[in-house]
């Protein structure tokens, strides 16, 4: 489904020129499970937020399904990522002003998806999330793996065809994580492709893929046996 | 999405309640004093507007080598219109020189500005008497017309238009006149009156030298003005030159032209005129601008302070798939409801001002009524304000990308820095403006007040009156000794006098003297015995005009210490100087005394008893004992038939010193004006800096907690939070001394007598500032400082 190739991004600062990304390749079929991890500053967030379109790269190429993404424009950008992808980010990033409810909510008019649909559809997101008492809630009043949990299901009320995810669980503590892990596992059963930038080999460990990044390279990939013959 | 907006937009303003509450406030007080500007503004560009030829009437003046005026000759009206096609229509005008008195029984009217018109120009100017302009019927029938207050007072329960016969003059004077009915003096037009008295024609028999008449003309759409105009010039001359011989006449006048001067114009800045209402009404409009721009400022810098916080709404919102455009029309709606509220509470505390911003500018505006401009400028106010205002946030917020600001730690103090602590300066720098310029208006004016003006004007009372007292005699013109006699006897009175002008700032008239073979212009003013004693006028050599000397009342005169510097005169006591045919023999110098007020210098003038080419000598002043003056002037007013017997019916008099006093008027407004521009400037800004200081200090509340922890005591900590503000309000000050400096010299210029530019002022901006600054910024430090550091560090 999706196909980079030759992908380079260079931060430049009045000081320095910093190469994130240093010739990417990389391919992920639908359906799939991938993990990125790396050391602290070789460029993993960079990447996720390529292939989300919330960065432009300086050259390379990226194709979803068949489509080329980095010659789109803002407009083009915005509807694509709209209707195709879904975030999770380390911090939540919830809109404080609104409620659980409304934060939910807030992909889906962006859709332009009409009130009484949205409704249904939050509403069954919220029961599936296990928050439905919260649904009144401001950001404030959560635990952090309520948050995040909210934010998950912000993610995937669109119901996208990509999940990008960077470090789901990086605020949160081990049991707190492992809901929100398996949250994604279940998510991935029914088709979402997923791509989910982590420090943890246990969270690695849900994948079906892991990929190695350092320096801006894919340095290696290991296929995670034990959950590819789960997914067989 | 629209409701979601909003509950994201009243949720934020909830939250930051008090600061939205200052903003909102802060704004209307400002958009208040705008308004007031606008309307005051629309108010002074529409005179006369409401005339259907409005763009198409002109003013034709002439121009000397020396001077402009506005002032023509009968004939000249006649001479365009048969010319020139181009000129639809031709007329004149004639101002009332004198004040008539009319009478209807015990009603009595003082017309002071009686008008004549040509019904050619009624028509131009489109006069309207009730009933409809009418033509009169033959070559010398006047069709008069009172304006309809002025038929008021004389016919207080008349309701029907019906022709009435008044008496004119005393009531014993037996002339009666007939006022064909009442006429709209519209007070919003150039053209203001009394009365008016229309002819067919008017000023027949008076020839190109008889300048006491305004022409107005009106050409057809499009005509090409520039070229009639030089083609009018061509046409005056060749009138002038008619059967003139005398070459150095002929050139000079070859050396006038004339211009043609749009009605539009006449108001604020004619042609023949002086542009100082102009200049006014624009410096007014900067003022009003710029209180507005010190208001919208507040939310500009209360949205950089927020921005750190609304970027992660708007990094999520694109993640989401939200276009920028949305965006940016969502900040703009959201500063747009504050912007209508603050619109609705302005145009209230405007209604609430305007009586006293009416009374100041002597007008009579009002919010509320149908033709009102404000029912369009008001919605283009609201979107202007909205704009500047909502810039900002609009293009910055809305350009944030969204994977910078959702890193968790994004700031955007740092990239606004410069934006919001200029925004800042410059608020205070407008502020200090106003404030020096306060200060120094206050000087001057405080020096006006005190400074010895070398007469004195306390316990002189001018008497109003049109009994001509001239010497020597003309039109009639009585003696004046046999009034001061009798004026006199009564107690308390200690000096009377007649003159052509009293001391009240208006201009003398002008004459060609020659002393010792130089000849010169002097103001002269004709005056009789006892004038410079009842004024207190100071004497420098020689002595006063006595009724010892009976040559006083033939050939002696006074002049003032400016006359003599404009000759060189050394010793001038006892020479002649000549003037009007006649040798006047000084007997005296006078100190100068500013007659003018202070803004011309004090003119060289001549004084004299006797003058053929003087003006009509009939401005009584009479110096009265303070404690009888109650006494004495009732005394006056019941005998003043008899003393005065030609025009004793009517006692009018007025205080000379609050004749003089109106002089300060314009300085006075002008003061109200800054005092109000200064307080709501600083207002404003401090409110601004309320805000924002609160905004910044609960910013740093876990900076503040850390330092505490590590040991930084209360001092230390309110010294950091208002040194960055103390920093900004002293640049503040010094960016506008110099502006100041400058703006209030050019003010202090316009004085012929002004006071040293001071040096207080500066400094007492500063200090204002300072103190203001410190005081609110701390208000808001002392709720970080006393804050327990383990609470502000509990919350993430
Ligand atoms: N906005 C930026 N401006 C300049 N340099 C940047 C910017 N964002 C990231 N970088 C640099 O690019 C490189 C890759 O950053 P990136 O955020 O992708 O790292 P990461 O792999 O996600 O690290 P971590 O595991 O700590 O999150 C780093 O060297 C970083 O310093
Ligand atoms: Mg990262």
């Amino acid at each position: 489904m999706i196909r980079i190739e030759n992908l380079e991004k260079v931060y430049k600062t009045e000081e320095v020129e910093t190469t994130a990304l240093n010739g990417i390749n990389l391919h992920v079929k639908a359906g799939e499970f991938v993990s990125i991890m790396g050391p602290s500053g070789c460029g993993k967030s960079t990447l996720l937020n390529v292939m989300g379109l919330l960065d432009k790269p300086e050259s390379g190429s990226y194709k979803f399904i068949d489509t080329e993404l980095l010659t789109l424009n803002d407009r083009e950008r915005s509807n694509f990522r709209k209707r195709n992808m879904g975030f999770v980010f380390q911090n939540f990033n919830l809109i404080d002003e609104l409620t659980v409810f409304e934060n939910i909510e807030l992909p889906l008019i962006y859709n332009k998806i009409p009130a009484g649909e949205r409704k249904t559809l939050v509403n069954e997101i919220i029961e599936r999330m296990n928050i439905v008492n919260r649904s009144g809630h401001f950001p404030q009043q959560l635990s952090g793996g309520q948050q995040q949990r909210v934010a998950v299901a912000r993610a995937l009320v669109t119901k996208p065809k990509l999940v990008l995810a960077d470090e789901p669980t990086g605020n949160l503590d081990s049991s707190h994580g492992n809901e929100v892990m398996e949250l994604l596992c279940e998510l991935n059963e029914t088709g979402t492709t997923i791509v989910m930038v982590t420090h943890s080999s246990h969270d690695a460990s849900f994948s079906n893929r892991i990929i190695n990044l350092k320096d801006g390279h894919v340095i290696s990939e290991k296929i995670n046996k034990s959950r590819n013959e789960e997914l067989i | 999405m629209f409701k979601l907006n909003l509950k994201i937009a009243l949720r934020n303003l909830w939250r930051n309640r008090i600061i939205t509450s200052i903003n909102v406030g802060g704004l209307a007080i400002a958009l208040a004093a705008f308004i007031l500007v606008v309307m005051y503004f629309t108010y002074e560009t529409s005179f006369d507007k409401t005339n259907p030829n409005y763009n198409n009437i002109y003013v034709v003046g002439r121009i000397y080598p020396d001077f402009k005026t506005n002032y023509t000759s009968p004939p000249f009206a006649k001479a365009i219109k048969q010319n020139f096609p181009e000129v639809e229509n031709a007329g004149i005008t004639k101002r009332g020189f004198f004040e008539f008195t009319m009478k209807n029984g015990k009603n009595t009217l003082f017309a002071k500005n009686f008008m004549q018109a040509d019904y050619n120009a009624a028509k131009i100017l489109d006069l309207k008497p009730t009933g409809g302009l009418e033509k009169p019927a033959g070559e010398v029938d006047r069709l008069s017309y009172l304006s309809e207050e002025s038929m008021k007072v004389l016919y207080p329960n008349k309701t029907d238009n019906k022709p009435e016969m008044v008496g004119m003059g005393s009531s014993n004077s037996g002339i009666t006149s007939k006022i064909n009915g009442s006429i709209i003096n519209n007070l919003h037009s150039n053209i203001t009156f009394d009365g008016i008295s229309i002819g067919n024609e008017i000023g027949q028999g008076e020839n190109y030298g008889m300048n006491n008449y305004t022409t107005y003309i009106q050409v057809k759409p499009g005509t090409d003005v520039a070229n009639l105009e030089q083609k009018i010039t061509k046409l005056y001359r060749n009138e002038l030159l008619k059967g003139e011989t005398d070459q150095k006449t002929i050139e000079e006048i070859k050396s006038i032209s004339t211009f043609l001067d749009p009605l539009s114009n006449q108001h604020l800045k004619p042609k023949a005129g002086n542009d100082a209402p102009y200049k006014i009404l624009i410096a007014l409009s900067v003022l009003g601008i710029l209180i507005l721009v010190i208001a919208c400022i507040n939310f500009t810098n209360l949205s950089i302070a927020q921005a750190t916080k609304r970027a992660k709404e708007v990094g999520i919102k694109k993640v989401m798939g939200a276009y920028r455009f949305q965006l940016t029309t969502q900040f703009l709606a959201e500063i747009f409801i504050q912007c209508l509220f603050a619109t609705v509470l302005a145009l209230i505390v405007a209604e609430l001002v305007l009586p006293y911003f009416n009374n100041l500018f002597q007008i009579n505006l009002s919010v509320w009524h149908i033709d009102n401009d404000l029912i369009w400028q008001l919605p283009l106010i609201l979107c202007l304000i909205t704009l500047i205002a909502g810039i900002y946030p609009a293009i910055v917020l809305s350009g944030f990308k969204p994977a910078l600001v959702l890193k968790g730690n994004f700031s955007t103090s740092k990239q606004s820095y410069w934006l919001r602590n200029s925004l800042l300066v410059f608020q205070f720098s407008i502020a200090v403006i106003f404030i020096i310029g306060l200060f120094i208006i206050n000087s001057q004016l405080k020096y006006m007040r005190s400074e010895d003006l070398g007469f004195t004007a306390n316990q002189v009372v001018y008497i109003k009156n049109q009994t001509l007292f001239n010497n020597p005699v003309k039109f009639g013109s009585l003696n004046f000794e046999s009034v001061r006699d009798k004026i006199l006897k009564i107690p308390g009175i200690k000096s009377a006098t007649v003159a052509t002008d009293v001391p009240d700032g208006a201009e003398n008239g002008t004459n060609g003297y020659t002393f010792e073979g130089v000849q010169s212009s002097l103001d002269f003013v004709d005056v009789d015995f006892d004038y410079f004693e009842t004024l207190d006028i100071k004497l420098k050599q020689g002595r006063f005009f006595s009724q010892s000397f009976s040559t006083d009342t033939a050939n002696s005169a006074v002049i003032n210490e400016s006359a003599v510097a404009k000759y060189g005169m050394k010793n001038p006591v006892g020479k002649t100087i000549k003037g009007c045919n006649i040798d006047y023999k000084i007997v005296g110098v006078i100190k100068d005394f500013k007659a003018q007020g202070f803004e011309s210098a004090v003119q060289p003038t001549i004084y004299t008893i006797k003058n053929p080419c003087g003006n009509y000598k009939t401005q009584i002043m009479l110096k009265i004992e303070e404690n009888k003056m109650a006494d004495a002037l009732a005394t006056l007013k019941a005998q003043w038939p008899q003393i005065n017997p030609k025009d004793g019916q009517d006692f009018r008099y007025e205080f000379l010193d609050e004749l003089y006093g109106k002089l300060f008027k314009k300085q006075e407004q002008l003061q109200s004006v800054f005092f109000a521009a200064a307080l709501l400037t600083i207002f404003i800004a401090i409110l601004g800096l309320f805000a924002f200081a609160k905004y910044i200090t609960n910013g740093r509340i876990k900076e503040i907690a850390v330092r505490k922890i590590l040991g930084a005591s209360d001092i230390q900590i309110f010294k950091l939070i208002n040194r960055s503000f103390l920093v900004m309000v002293l640049l503040a000050n010094v960016i506008s001394w110099p502006v100041a400096y400058i703006l209030t010299k050019k003010w202090l210029e316009t004085f012929a007598y002004r006071i040293d530019l001071p040096v207080l002022p500066f400094m007492s901006s500063a200090l204002i500032t300072i103190l203001l600054t410190v005081i609110t910024v701390s208000i808001q430090a002392k709720k970080a400082v006393k804050a327990n550091p383990v609470d502000a560090l509990k919350y993430e």
